[in-house]
């Protein structure tokens, strides 16, 4: 039989109990509420910025130089003839026959536009004639093609290297490389532009990571993306040093 | 008969009531999404919406902002087949680990991309779960996608027959041709796809006179005075002030959008956006909200709470916010709510960015988009964008509105400082097919093609509902999903269809909600009636041979038209 003070104390523990129960819960967010009046304030007294900031009217993009006529190595622009040293024409491609006459022939063939995605009728045998030539002329096994060029390297990046992955990239890469590691969402490594030492000491840090947390990297793909001639700097990378360490270092 | 039916009821809350209102004593629910009538399970709870709702129990669209019916209808899937389709996967995954344990073993040839030997300890480049799906159940279907063709994309086709002798692996091409498919998968919806004609005559001529390629940049020396002049009629043709074009259409999203908004800006975009703008969201650095697919309420409290609480945790104001939407969406079928949307964008001074890659040249009295369609004021939508690949049979992307924001495009997109211009044929091709829709070669060759599209999209979709198959979208999207949900009907349908002689699209996971897969079609004004009766036909042959009519709504009595809905009314 307890003592007499412990089933009071019980008694009292349990009262107290059923209080707290039915008492009315405080909420702190209660204070916070906003009545729909200030909800109305507010939506009438915010102001978004302009859609888009005013450009000067002396901007240089804004009015753009007007080629008329073919761009080849003489070039038309704004009404004066000029010398081309500008347009991307290295092998001279821009107006020979042989390819406009075969451009018109698949024309007439097949019309201009190809009116679907891959995947849905828009795949001509002269895609996939296209596709086996390239791969035989760059010594691979296949390849494949897109209508863009900005959109290959910035498409191709993000299907292969996700989240959590590791890409080694040289400082001087292009705008399209860029979007495409900024679509990865993968970690970036930068390394200074054409300097094979500096990546190799990139490398030798990411391999003790790696052996400090294995698990971690068993599942880290790892990426070097270098172009073969930069366009902002206008070098060539060094790829046979490239290549050589790749064999050796376990990547 | 819509349209008749509409128009004598159009004074008053019973117009709009759509022709697939069951009784309710019927099993089998249909969701109604129609302006008027919203079923107390989409009523959202609490939020006082001050603004499109009349202080009323029920919430209820303005019908005034219409000038014509919306019928829209999305019926739900039938539980019993959920619940096979559930089952089919299944048994698909449980022989997917067991072909992929045979394979393990070797006791299975293995035809997956390997690693090279002296590759064999890097990382691997798919981790094996990720391609379970690709390599277990799409390998077993994927020759109905990736048909090569061989000649023009038009209302019909040639395809190059190709036969697999591993199950899919790999194709070879047997040499012969399937000739004169009929073709419901290209997006030909004015049937611009053709080599004969105007179009191509234009564009041989610009080939030989400018030659294929450009090579630069249109802030360097890309730039030519058909880019100019093309920039201009597309101005002309959508009402805005000015417009440029991009030389693709996925491209123009992607490097345009990160162009206008940025951090500290927010994105408000529909559930079902297309892959392009949620790549263009994602690389802007904008934080990101996403609404359900066309519902006004859920975008308005979005809206609402927005602007009430600023940006998350500083709770500082939002410096812009950018709502996105599509016109026509090609996996449904169905077309924004334009007038409510641009109601709510006035009013919480929203901005607006309309993607009408399907809807230009498809929708609309001179085929001017989903704006014409419901006959609002082009400068409403602050950025309109569109592509060429659709209607106008060439390639490419285009963005209009105001002046300040075109002149902004030029100097700060990412697309017209390092991507190529457009060439010079593709231009020119949308130029004439461009000035044939306004009228401006002085035939009335556009806007017999308008017609003929809109009546060949009404009469298949017509035909369709009344053999039982379930439709989803709108009745004017010239974009025709047709609902299979099982995996293995997926390829049966695909196949089935080649046998018959018609070309068809179907798509399953991860494009479409893993039970939800479905054929579309996309009606285009080549297709002649007999084609499209030839269509019909097959397409319910292999429905009655798959099981595939699982609609049970009872179809309106066509003889009684309006009498029918007004008998209806008084349930």
């Amino acid at each position: 039989m307890a003592p007499a003070y412990h089933l009071i104390l019980e008694g009292i523990l349990i009262l107290w109990i059923i209080r707290l129960l039915f008492s009315k819960t405080y909420k702190l967010h209660d204070t916070y509420k906003l009545t729909e009046r200030e909800k109305e304030d507010l939506i009438e007294e915010w102001q978004p910025d302009l859609l888009v900031p005013p450009v000067s009217k002396d901007h240089s993009s804004l009015k753009y130089d007007v080629v008329s006529g073919p761009p080849s190595h003489k070039i038309i622009v704004n009404g004066k003839e000029c010398i081309n040293f500008a347009s991307f024409n290295f092998l001279g491609l821009l107006d020979n026959e042989r390819v406009k006459e075969k451009a018109l022939m698949s024309l007439k063939k097949y019309g201009v536009g190809t009116c679907g995605p891959r995947g849905f009728y828009g795949t001509f045998d002269v895609h996939l004639e296209l596709e086996s030539r390239l791969a035989k002329f760059m010594k691979t096994e296949e390849a494949i093609i897109y209508s863009y060029g900005f959109a290959t390297i910035a498409s191709a990046i993000p299907a292969y290297s996700k989240r959590g992955d590791i890409i080694f990239v040289d400082e001087a890469a292009c705008f399209a490389i860029q979007k495409g590691l900024q679509a990865s969402r993968s970690f970036i490594k930068y390394f200074k532009h054409n300097d094979m030492e500096d990546l190799e000491r990139l490398l030798k840090e990411q391999e003790l990571e790696d052996q400090k947390n294995p698990r971690k990297a068993r599942v880290t793909r790892k990426f070097i993306v270098v172009e073969g001639m930069y366009i902002n700097t206008a070098d060539i990378c060094p790829l046979p040093e490239l290549v050589k360490p790749l064999s050796s270092a376990v990547l | 008969m819509t349209e008749s039916a509409a128009t004598k009821l159009l004074n008053g809350d019973a117009c709009r009531r759509t022709l697939n209102r069951k009784s309710p004593s019927k099993n089998g629910y249909v969701k109604n999404h129609c302006l008027f009538q919203q079923s107390q399970k989409c009523r959202r709870s609490g939020d006082k919406l001050s603004f499109l709702v009349p202080q009323r129990q029920n919430a209820t669209h303005n019908p005034s902002l219409y000038k014509k019916p919306f019928v829209e209808s999305f019926e739900e899937t039938p539980l019993l087949v959920a619940v096979l389709t559930y089952m089919g996967y299944g048994i698909l995954t449980v022989f997917g680990y067991l072909r992929d344990f045979l394979r393990h073993w070797n006791i299975e040839k293995c035809h997956v991309a390997r690693e090279r030997d002296e590759q064999k300890d890097f990382v691997p480049l798919y981790q094996d779960f990720e391609n379970f799906y690709t390599r277990n159940l799409y390998m077993r279907i994927r020759d109905n996608w990736n048909r090569p063709i061989c000649s023009v994309p038009g209302a019909k086709m040639d395809l190059v027959e190709r036969v697999t002798h591993n199950y899919n692996w790999t194709f070879e091409h047997t040499g012969k041709v399937v000739k004169d498919v009929i073709n419901m998968g290209s997006y030909n919806y004015l049937g611009f796809a053709e080599n004969t004609g105007t179009c191509a005559d234009a564009a041989i001529e610009t080939t030989q006179k400018y030659g294929v390629g450009v090579g630069s940049t249109r802030s360097e020396m890309g730039n030519l005075d058909i880019h100019e002049e093309m920039e201009e009629l597309v101005a002309r043709f959508l009402g805005v002030e000015s417009s440029m074009t991009f030389g693709m259409g996925f491209a123009t999203n992607s490097m345009n959008i990160p162009a206008l908004t940025g951090k500290g800006c927010l994105i408000l975009s529909d559930e079902l956006n297309h892959a392009s703008l949620v790549l263009g969201a994602r690389l802007s650095g904008s934080t990101i909200r996403v609404f359900k697919h066309n519902n006004m309420q859920s975008l308005e409290k979005l809206l609402r709470d927005a602007i009430v609480h600023g940006q998350p945790r500083t709770h500082r104001p939002w410096k812009k916010i950018l709502i996105v939407v599509e016109g026509i969406y090609s996996m449904e079928g169905s077309i924004v709510r334009l007038p409510e949307v641009i109601a709510l964008k006035k009013r919480y001074k929203a901005y607006l960015y309309l993607d009408e890659a399907h809807s230009i040249g498809a929708l609309g009295p001179g085929g001017r988009g989903v704006v014409d369609y419901f006959g609002l004021d082009p400068k409403d939508v602050d950025i309109m964008m569109g592509t060429f690949t659709k209607s106008f049979g060439a390639a490419g992307g285009y963005i209009g509105g105001k002046k300040e924001l075109i002149d902004y495009l030029r100097s700060y997109s990412h697309s017209a400082l390092y991507a190529t211009s457009m060439s010079p044929p593709v231009a020119q091709q949308i130029i004439t097919s461009m000035k044939i829709i306004m009228g401006e070669d002085g035939t009335t060759l556009g806007a017999d093609r308008l017609k003929q599209l809109s009546e060949n999209t009404n009469y298949f979709r017509r035909r369709l509902r009344e053999m039982g198959f379930i439709i989803y979208g709108n009745d004017d999207s010239p974009v025709v999903p047709l609902m299979l949900y099982m995996p293995a009907k997926i390829g049966a349908f695909g196949r089935e269809m080649l046998k018959r002689n018609i070309g068809t699209v179907v798509v399953g996971f991860p494009a479409t909600p893993i039970i939800e897969s479905r054929a579309r079609f996309c009606v285009s004004a080549a297709h002649t009636r007999e084609m499209l009766d030839t269509a019909l036909e097959a397409i319910s042959e292999v429905g009655d041979l798959l099981q595939l009519k699982y609609s049970r709504r009872e179809q309106a009595l066509s003889s009684l038209g309006w009498m029918a809905e007004e008998s209806l009314l008084q349930d």
